[in-house]
């Protein structure tokens, strides 16, 4: 009970201090990012790449001969391919996934993951930067250390790229303006 | 013929046959002795009869001359009765001697001659009677008859020879019978000395025969004493013995005595531990009865443990879906401050602002998911805990009820010692009942025993009496055989 109620004063205690706390931690030196799970393997999501988090969303399957094209789902009005993200970086698919994240930028396009590990917000430079690659290994940019664990980053934009080069579409995006 | 006949019978025929000779002679005697008194009887009836009244006969003519010559005398009709009465009279006679010796043709002839002499003097005298009644005064000269002397003589030499022939007949007849009497004494004589030798051949027979039989009788009889003089003396020794026996028999059976009374009492000292054992198993059931309703009331506080333990772990169930819930809730709130993060970081600086707020939003929901995970791992440790208390409880549950059958069985097990030792109490008792039965049974023996003992002593002593009289019976048979003639063997 002792070890439960100083808990409960450190909650409280951070919970005031968050008020206290000056505005300047919010800056562009720290990188939000969603720490996930495709097919049992940790990867990491830049969280300013994404339009939005999702659990549980009804997918209709789709007919067609992609087998990472789960089907389609409706957001706000909006009809949106939903990709398996696992499919994408090459692994077998395992399950249905539970989570769907919306990409950001046209058309809209929703990946799809297993696990959801959490939120996260790290400095800047704990991310390891390197450059882009071609072909399937291109989705995987840069790489980061969290919990002693260290996790691949998926480019988003990159993914949007693989999805319509698996589609057989050369069509110009707004990533780049996006980002 | 005689052999194998018993001596009493051959005594009996030895006295039947002297006796049925000595029948023999005297009815050969009295045979004789008739014979002769028959042949006398005759001689007597000739020498009456016919010599009698032969010489009657001269008597009367004798008279009836007398009566005749005295009515010629005196013409008086007495005598001329009397001369006729004499005159009837006579041939009267003359009738009965002619029966009388119709045997004898001579005397018969002779007689013949004095019945014609006599009818010619009949004649003569008539005629002179018939003159003396005609004659008034009596004239002796006219009553001479000259027939009258030839007739009377001539009768009278006839009845002189009738009674000669008759006397001659007596006499013979008298000759024949001494013969016959004679000869009647010489059989009777013979028939005697008959008699005298077969008696002395029986009496010989006999008194061979005794001698050998009874001889050989009193031989056995002695020999027979000697046994059983031998015998009694083997009998005495016998009865001596089984009197010492009887006596050890019954000093065995004085112990067996004293045995059997041990083990009466011990019998008893049994019966009496059998009982108080049946008294202690009675309270062993009454604690075996209480131990029951224990174990009993011990099953049914499992049994509510286990229904506590049960509500228990459903109750934490039903905090693990609370749980539940608030982990959803902070899941949801995890993705509204993610979704309101990435809203925020579109939106400037008031989205930073509130990119903040989502921020301790998120940090919030993390940390309520954190707890709810901590609650969800204690629900589990109480749920493995309740579920670990439920098996062990019915371990022990089952534990109970395997005591409980056990003590059941142990139940069942004591009742049955209990039963066992009253089967046990009452054989004790029997067994001390036929104890005692067997005391008297061994007292009894005991004076049967003592009675044999003094019966055997009885024996021994008749044995030695026996013995003394099988040796004076083998005296008397020496003196008994001395009297036979057979002399001792």
């Amino acid at each position: 009970m002792i070890a439960v109620e100083q808990r409960i004063t450190e909650l409280r205690t951070d919970f005031d201090r968050s008020f206290a706390a000056p505005m300047g931690s919010h800056d562009v030196e720290h990188v939000e990012l969603l720490a996930v799970q495709a097919a049992g393997r940790p990867y990491a999501l830049r969280l300013g790449q994404t339009a939005g988090l999702h659990p549980d969303r009804p997918v209709t399957p789709l007919p067609g001969p992609l087998p990472a094209l789960l089907g389609l789902a409706g957001f706000a009005g909006t009809v949106v391919p939903i990709y398996d993200l696992a499919a994408l970086l090459g692994h077998p698919i395992a399950e249905r996934p539970r989570w769907l994240v919306l990409a950001t930028g046209a058309p809209p396009l929703g990946l799809a993951f297993h696990e959801l590990d959490g939120h996260v917000r790290v400095p800047a430079e704990a991310i390891i930067a390197e450059a882009a690659a071609e072909g399937r290994r291109g989705v995987l940019r840069g790489m980061v250390t969290l919990d002693g664990a260290t996790r691949p980053i998926i480019d988003v934009p990159t993914a949007r790229a693989a999805v319509h080069e698996l589609a057989g579409h050369e069509l110009e995006t707004t990533e780049g303006a996006a980002s | 013929m005689m052999a194998g006949r018993t001596f009493g019978f051959k005594l009996a025929a030895s006295f039947g046959l002297t006796l049925a000779l000595t029948l023999l002679m005297t009815a050969t005697s009295v045979l004789a002795l008739r014979y002769v008194m028959t042949t006398k009887d005759d001689v007597i009836k000739s020498a009456t009869t016919s010599l009698v009244g032969a010489e009657e006969l001269s008597r009367t003519m004798e008279r009836r001359i007398g009566g005749y010559r005295a009515f010629l005398l005196n013409k008086q009709t007495e005598w001329l009765n009397a001369t006729n009465a004499d005159r009837a009279l006579f041939l009267t006679q003359v009738n009965n001697l002619r029966s009388s010796l119709a045997d004898d043709p001579t005397a018969l002839k002779l007689l013949e001659a004095v019945s014609t002499d006599e009818a010619t003097h009949n004649t003569v005298v008539s005629d002179l009677i018939t003159k003396r009644q005609n004659m008034a005064v009596l004239n002796i000269d006219l009553l001479n008859d000259p027939r009258a002397k030839p007739a009377r003589d001539a009768l009278l030499a006839a009845i002189d020879a009738l009674i000669s022939r008759v006397h001659a007949t007596v006499d013979k007849a008298t000759t024949e019978s001494n013969d016959r009497a004679t000869a009647a004494i010489i059989f009777i004589i013979g028939l005697g000395l008959v008699l005298i030798v077969g008696s002395a051949a029986v009496a010989w027979r006999l008194s061979r025969d005794l001698r050998r039989e009874v001889g050989a009788a009193v031989g056995h009889i002695q020999s027979s004493s000697a046994q059983l003089e031998a015998a009694a003396a083997q009998q005495a020794n016998g009865g001596r013995d089984q009197a010492s026996a009887m006596s050890e028999i019954t000093t065995t059976i004085s112990e067996l005595l004293i045995t059997s009374r041990q083990i009466a009492d011990s019998a008893q000292r049994v019966s009496k531990v059998a009982e108080d054992t049946a008294d202690a198993a009675r309270t062993g059931d009454a604690t075996i009865d209480q131990t029951r309703a224990s174990i009993t009331a011990i099953r049914t506080q499992v049994d509510q443990i286990v229904q506590h333990m049960l509500a228990l772990g459903e109750k934490s169930q039903q905090i693990g879906g609370v749980v539940d819930l608030v982990s959803e809730l902070a899941e949801q709130t995890n993705i509204l401050a993610i979704n309101a993060t990435i809203e925020a970081s579109g939106a400037g600086e008031w989205g930073r602002r509130f990119a903040v707020v989502a921020e301790e939003i998120r940090k919030l929901a993390d940390r309520t998911a954190g707890s709810a995970k901590e609650i969800r791992t204690m629900i589990e440790d109480v749920r493995g805990a309740v579920n670990t208390t439920v098996m062990a409880t019915e371990i022990g549950a089952k534990a109970v009820d395997a005591g409980s059958r056990q003590f059941d069985d142990a139940t069942n097990s004591f009742r049955r010692i209990a039963q066992l030792v009253a089967t046990t109490s009452d054989a004790t008792r029997e067994i001390e009942l036929s104890t005692k039965q067997q005391t008297t049974a061994v007292e009894q023996v005991n004076a049967a025993a003592s009675d044999t003992a003094r019966a055997s002593r009885e024996t021994e002593a008749s044995a030695v009496q026996t013995r003394q009289t099988a040796a004076h019976l083998g005296t008397l048979s020496g003196d008994l055989l001395d009297l036979v003639g057979s002399g001792r063997h």
